[in-house]
């Protein structure tokens, strides 16, 4: 009787357990405009702090409208390489392997300081990278972008796709001082006080970036046409292991200054750091460089 | 309570000890039987999903449409003020609904209703240092709901019933529109093209295509619409987040870029806006 009543009652926690775990098993959804500090007056909201970089922001180069693009030759090459680059979709399609633009990165057309602006980095070509231990020409910097970022092929040096961007480029640096580096080069430079945990930047990620880049980092795409309104950040459309942004610290260092869109600098230098770990720790496309063995068995590169 | 590796939760140790004395038959027979009564379940509930859904979907059409154009009580109908199919009208500033996001109508409604606090009085936010509970997350969060305040359309907005906002915005959300794009000054267009597509790097402030979509046709339930929308409605909206009457954006994206803009940056984007076609489907 002992022995009867006992697994009836085991029969019933389980049942309880299984009605238990029904429950829990649908995922809680918050409302994304829910999910943000509480302070009425956006003033004082912790967020909205910023920590302006000592430079101030007029002091950053100015390149060119868009309207002064002269009429000629050498002009419309100018206007070709913008499409490709804020469109590389469609104007470079063939190059490419993901769902990602040029200035999906290289924000606000190659214009924005430490988002990676061309008119910074023109000026400084021929250039020694870490990367490839060579001294590269801004042609050569430009193909290895379409190979890792945009996971896709290279386009060769004398085809009218690196032509085209390297005179927009040309045309962005237009009175900018040549072999300077200029304040906005590249990305932000960050401060380390602590090694990151991926465990934060899950719970960061979910707070400031999943409401564009989605939960599963899949991006946005659009409803009425093709392509993405907002970039996936890991997945099969997204930069691949050997991409720059694939490394803990450029991510960090890019999202510092421009993440969320329109405040940057509202980011702790940990919480970039964090964030990025979470990301990186992620699944994308394989680094090209390395055979399916390396790429399966190593890790892969820009773990710190 | 222990939880076990399985995420099933016993009552004590004694009974997990006990666990192990079952057979295994047990177990496997109680899991298919429950595994065929869900199945079950599923099917019934999936067959019959469809139709109810969208019969329920159609009721909140019809109950908006009514409460849009005839009002209840002291309700007034929408269409006074925001034209018989929801186009607004562009000379008093009164915004288009016809063809916008459903969640979007809905959130501007609730915060609408919503009390702005008294001057000077902030809500603590609950200090959220992660480093210590990195765990847990969801408990240590105070979500403050949106604001937003009107004189106009905020006392109307506090007499609704949810299921009054549900349908309006079901119905608004429906209703297709074609914009009837506004002749303003080449300049004007020029100047406010060149911030609609670009911002204003230099100075950290995005384009509005980067969040509102490349034809301002908005995307999401975060991001309205800004094509099609009277530009005196588009420069009172940025005029609100400047002085704190309107805080209920995703982030406070809109916040920041709003603190940044000139009052000629406002008038510019805003014409160039108006000035733009669009074609909206409504939503059924």
């Amino acid at each position: 009787m002992k022995r009867l009543s006992f697994l009836l009652l085991l029969g019933l926690s389980q049942l309880a357990s299984a009605v238990d775990t029904a429950l829990t098993a649908s995922p809680v959804r918050i409302d994304s405009y829910d999910a943000r500090a509480s302070i009425p007056t956006g003033l004082t909201r912790e967020k909205a702090i910023r920590q302006i970089p000592a430079i101030s922001p007029g002091e950053y180069f100015v390149p060119p409208e868009v309207g002064d693009i002269p009429t000629s030759k050498y002009g419309d090459m100018v206007k070709l390489g913008r499409n490709i680059f804020i469109d590389t979709q469609h104007y470079a399609k063939r190059y490419v392997g993901n769902g990602l633009n040029c200035s999906n990165c290289h924000l606000q057309e190659g214009r924005k300081a430490y988002a990676g602006p061309l008119w910074a980095a023109y000026p400084m070509y021929p250039a020694f990278r870490n990367k490839t231990r060579d001294v590269v020409t801004f042609e050569e910097r430009v193909q290895d972008c379409f190979r890792f970022s945009m996971n896709g092929i290279a386009p060769t040096l004398d085809s009218p796709e690196i032509k085209a961007i390297t005179s927009y480029a040309h045309w962005l640096s237009t009175g900018a001082p040549f072999n300077k580096e200029l304040p906005g080069r590249g990305f932000a430079r960050l401060g380390k006080p602590r090694d990151p945990t991926p465990i934060n930047g899950e719970k960061l990620y979910k707070e400031s970036c999943a409401s564009c880049h989605g939960i599963e980092g899949a991006g946005q795409k659009f409803t009425n046409r093709d392509g993405y309104m907002f970039p996936p950040l890991w997945g099969k459309d997204s930069f691949n292991h050997g991409a720059g942004m694939s490394s803990v610290k450029s991510c960090a260092q890019f999202s510092k200054a421009n993440m969320p869109l329109g405040k940057g600098w509202t980011l702790t230098d940990m919480e970039a750091w964090d964030i990025c770990t979470y990301i990186w720790l992620q699944d994308r496309p394989w680094d090209p460089r390395f055979g399916w063995f390396f790429n399966i068995f190593a890790p892969p590169t820009g773990g710190n | 309570m222990y939880v076990g590796e399985t995420g099933v939760s016993y009552s004590s140790i004694k009974e997990v000890k006990n666990m192990k004395f079952q057979t295994a038959n047990r177990d496997q027979a109680m899991f298919k039987k429950s595994l065929i009564v869900a199945l079950g379940a599923m099917v019934v509930a999936l067959s019959g999903c469809d139709s109810k859904e969208e019969k329920a979907n159609q009721a909140a059409i019809q109950a908006g449409q009514k409460l849009a154009e005839k009002g209840r009580d002291a309700i007034p109908g929408c269409v006074a003020c925001h034209g018989a199919h929801g186009e607004g009208i562009a000379a008093a500033g009164y915004p288009r609904l016809a063809g916008l996001n459903a969640g979007y109508i809905e959130k501007q409604l609730k915060d609408l209703a919503r009390e702005l606090p008294p001057a000077g009085v902030a809500i603590e936010a609950v200090a959220k240092d992660y480093s210590k509970t990195p765990r847990i997350y969801s408990d240590l969060t105070v979500f403050s709901p949106g604001l937003r305040h009107d004189d106009i359309m905020s006392p109307i907005a506090k007499q609704l019933s949810v299921a009054d906002i549900h349908n309006l915005a079901v119905y608004y959300a429906s209703l297709s529109y074609t914009a009837i794009p506004v002749a303003a000054d080449y300049q004007v267009l020029e100047r406010g093209q060149d911030l609609a597509l670009r911002g204003k790097a230099e100075y950290g402030l995005p384009a509005c295509v980067s969040c509102h979509a490349p034809d301002g046709e908005g995307f999401g339930a975060d991001f309205p619409p800004l094509a099609g929308q009277p530009s005196i409605y588009i420069v009172n909206q940025i005029n609100k987040w400047q002085q704190g009457q309107r805080d209920n954006d995703n982030l406070g994206l809109m916040k920041a870029v709003a603190d940044q803009l000139t009052d000629a940056d406002k008038l510019n984007v805003a014409a160039y806006y108006a000035n733009r076609s669009l074609t909206v489907k409504g939503q059924q």
